[in-house]
């Protein structure tokens, strides 16, 4: 239920039965002080994009303008998260987040030049650098003279990221390590300065000799850093996304980020709090095409009607609405578990990529659908938001990739408890104390309701839905753990289906905490809105949850692997 | 230099405004309000000369606690003081509005006194011409251009038709109109260091109101288009309301 440093998790803490009430409710507030900047800010924002900002010419074009990104640094953008110790301005996850929610909404390139800097291209510095290493770059990231990137992906490794081929060799006599190899779709890589790269370097290990590990490290561009050509790619076209190469490009001791040969673990920390920033992004986008698309929908008649009188055009707005809403709920709970800090959010973080990318493709693409005709042609922005929101899913972790890491995580954690409790078995006495609070835990219905608090009367069918399911995924986790073993980890399909069932519960508790909180405050007749949206997302979503955890036991999946064999075998569809 | 800027917080433009069930004013739950525009002016141009001149700008609004919010804008933009006129009622009236305004710009000294030629939301456009009159100083309203030296102004008015150039000694009025400068935007700099400034509290009493709102109303609806008919044939019947009911062509 905690992760390595004894953290609490949340999400693995249900899946084990248990329900960490303190992490979700009540639902979090910003500091009022900081929501005064923040509104401050997003005027800001707002005002220079629509004088600056063209986003159809930037996506025409397929470049960025300089004068644009020189605005962006005079106003203080890339130095968000930054403390203001180093130069930044020190705000928090949350207020971040709602930064780069505000800037999507006008251009998701833009959106994206700022986040690979601070989410992910400065993070690992922010995270693992010493204070030599801080004093040096922080101010000079913080004003945007450096612009920052991450650089893990390599031609063979992709999701496979420990794959990475990027050799480091170390020279001790002249006190640096010596980089090869090349980096494939880095973000900013054209216009960086700033890298943080991992690369593979030999290491002996007492007792194990020498081995490959991976290092992460701090690397400039006048050490040496090559950009490829940028990449022609369908959407976000005016971001710098380009190759890197490295050739014997020697980079100073010092500069090793973090513990040599711990590189991978501070690639996967960098990710589990930067993708939160792509998921509120994200939601700037859904928002922004949703505007747009209420207005053509009251505008545009068909049969003597306007479009939004009819049910089907009505179903889809107000879908668009829900997944905006969960996705909310969803993030900006999970910025202030990262801010609460000695959280385990990785599990959250996730969740929050895959429903705020996945929702967001197909926002834009209902947006487009409704649009019809107009959705299609160049002259409207709908197809350059759907081409903008493709890439979402698939970087930063894929989509596929998150979701066996959230399945999985959850499982061990039960794995983990098990464990335990068959080492107990083994000696009865000694682990008299585990096996009785097993004992107790099982028949207390194992998900102990006590925990989760009375809400709001409007609310209590959804609670008492999520409370029911919930219990049934950490069932279920128990179950396929005890069916399939270490198998597990080859059964792919029902992984999937765990960690659907889990971003459902997730956006379900996160609604429920948010409305509920929404309704002390300021009473239920000034929340309806909230209440609607929160109740029927989480009608659909048990109901959702429930066919999902079903299908793990009644499924045609053996069929369907089956299928894929012989169609694989023939090399086309030949039937 | 010692420059004061009134500024005032009013509903956002793009804000979907409802009237209050008693029709004497509007919702103010769901709205968002921002700095009026025509202040935005009055402080750029205020700070652009405290930069020219090495003076300093103080903002003055009078209005509720919410009210903070434009005043951080303000500041964020690089003014250096604020005064939140607190009183013991929101006057609606601008005269008592100015009455309050001028008993704290009589103890600040200031040279020049700016403000947006009017407020996007009740657009009465008095409180400039009324300050003028209680604080016995000149005034130049609607001013698209500005010069400042030491001791005077010389202001470019917006009239009927074309401009007017016209001079006056300091202290002076100035009240700004769209055109006289492009507004900064606040930088996170700027923002983080507004965040430092104490904001003062002035408590001032203010005389009643001499008018009273009577109503708030919405704008009549439009009334909905009407299709003639389709094609070649419609023309005619097109051209015969253009001409009878629309009276748009004859």
């Amino acid at each position: 239920m905690t992760d390595k440093n004894g953290h609490p998790s949340f999400f693995k803490s249900l899946f084990s039965g248990f329900f960490l009430e303190e992490l979700v409710f009540p639902y979090p507030h910003m500091d009022k002080e900081e929501e005064e900047n923040l509104n401050l800010i997003r005027d800001t924002i707002r005002k220079f994009c629509e004088s600056y900002v063209d986003s159809p010419k930037f996506d025409r074009e397929e470049k960025f303008p300089e004068d644009v990104i020189n605005g962006m640094k005079e106003l203080g953008l890339f130095g968000i998260v930054i403390p203001e110790e180093y130069g930044g301005f020190g705000l928090s996850t949350t207020a971040y987040v709602k930064i780069l929610e505000e800037v999507a909404g006008f251009d998701g390139s833009m959106a994206l030049i700022i986040g690979a800097h601070q989410s992910i291209g400065l993070k690992g510095l922010l995270l693992y650098g010493t204070e030599e290493q801080k004093q040096k770059y922080l101010p000079k990231l913080a004003t945007g003279e450096m612009l920052a990137a991450y650089g893990l992906t390599e031609p063979g490794a992709g999701s496979d990221a420990a794959g990475i081929k990027t050799r480091a060799v170390r020279d001790e006599k002249k006190g640096v390590y010596v980089l090869n190899g090349n980096k494939m779709w880095i973000t900013n890589g054209g216009i960086a300065d700033f890298f943080t790269i991992f690369a593979k370097e030999e290491i002996d290990i007492p007792g194990e000799g020498k081995k490959d590990k991976i290092s992460a490290f701090i690397v400039t561009r006048e050490m040496g850093v090559q950009s490829g050509k940028k990449e022609e790619k369908m959407g976000i076209r005016a971001t710098s996304t380009a190759e890197l190469i490295l050739e014997n490009v020697e980079v100073p001791i010092e500069n090793l980020l973090g513990e040599r040969g711990k590189g991978f673990k501070v690639a996967m920390e960098i990710l589990n709090t930067g993708r939160v920033g792509l998921a509120g992004g994200n939601i700037g986008g859904s928002k922004t095409a949703l505007k747009y698309i209420l207005n053509h929908v009251k505008e545009r008649h068909q049969f003597g009607r306007p479009l939004i009188s009819f049910e089907i055009i009505r179903e889809k707005v107000a879908q668009i609405a829900l997944r905006i809403f969960v996705a909310e709920s969803m993030v900006y709970l999970t910025t202030s578990l990262i801010d609460r800090e000695n959280i385990d959010f990785s599990l959250e973080t996730a969740m929050c990529k895959v429903y705020s990318t996945d929702t967001l493709l197909i926002n834009t693409n209902d947006c487009l659908q409704m649009a019809g005709g107009i959705g299609y042609s160049r002259e409207y922005p709908y197809e350059q938001w759907v081409r903008d929101a493709r890439i979402n899913p698939i970087f930063e972790g894929t989509n596929e990739i998150m979701r066996i890491f959230t399945a999985l995580s959850g499982i061990q954690e039960r794995g983990e408890y098990l464990k335990k409790i068959g080492k107990a078995l083994s000696d009865p006495i000694k682990g008299f104390g585990l096996l009785t609070d097993y004992a107790m835990h099982y028949m207390k219905n194992r998900l102990t309701k006590e925990r989760i608090p009375d809400v709001h009367p409007t609310l209590a069918k959804a609670k008492a839905d999520f409370e029911e399911w919930a219990k049934n995924l950490h069932i279920t986790a128990e179950r396929i753990l005890v069916r399939y073993g270490k198998h597990i980890i080859k059964k792919q399909i029902i992984q999937y289906r765990i960690a659907d069932a889990a971003i459902d519960l997730f956006g379900m508790i996160a609604s429920i905490s948010r409305v509920d909180d929404c309704i002390r405050i300021k009473g239920e007749e000034n929340c309806h809105k909230m209440i609607t949206l929160c109740n029927t997302f989480c009608g659909q979503a048990w109901r959702r949850v429930r066919r999902n955890l079903l299908m793990i036991d009644k499924n045609d999946d053996d069929q369907l692997l089956k299928i894929t064999e012989f169609i694989t075998e023939d090399e086309e569809y030949r039937v | 230099m010692n420059i004061a800027v009134c500024i005032k917080q009013v509903p956002d433009t793009e804000t979907k405004v409802r009237v209050s069930g008693d029709k004497k004013w509007i919702e103010e739950g769901e709205i968002n309000f921002i700095l009026n525009p025509y202040d935005e002016l009055a402080v750029e141009e205020g700070l652009k000369i405290a930069e020219a001149h090495s003076g300093e700008v103080t903002v003055l609004s009078l209005g509720p606690d919410r009210i903070t919010s434009a005043i951080r804008s303000a500041l964020a933009m690089g003014a250096n003081k604020a005064i939140h006129i607190k009183t013991d009622k929101n006057p609606l009236d601008p005269m008592a509005t100015a009455e309050a305004l001028a008993q704290v710009l009589r103890e600040g000294n200031y040279d020049l006194i700016l403000l947006g030629k009017q407020a996007i939301d009740d657009d009465h456009q008095q409180i400039g011409p009324i300050l003028s009159e209680k604080l016995g100083i000149p005034a130049a309203n609607v001013v698209t251009k500005l010069e400042v030296s030491a001791d005077k102004i010389t202001a470019e008015r917006q009239i009927e038709g074309g401009f007017e150039k016209i001079e006056c000694a300091l202290p002076a009025i100035v009240t700004t109109q769209r055109g006289l400068n492009e507004p900064r935007y606040a930088s996170l700099k700027g923002i983080m260091a507004a965040k430092k400034i104490q904001i003062e509290e002035k408590i001032v009493t203010v005389p009643d109101d001499k008018i009273e709102i009577l109503e708030i109303n919405y704008p009549p609806e439009k009334p909905p288009g009407k299709i003639v008919g389709e094609g070649a044939d419609a023309v005619p019947e097109l051209i015969r309301l253009l001409k009878e009911e629309a009276k748009v062509i004859s």
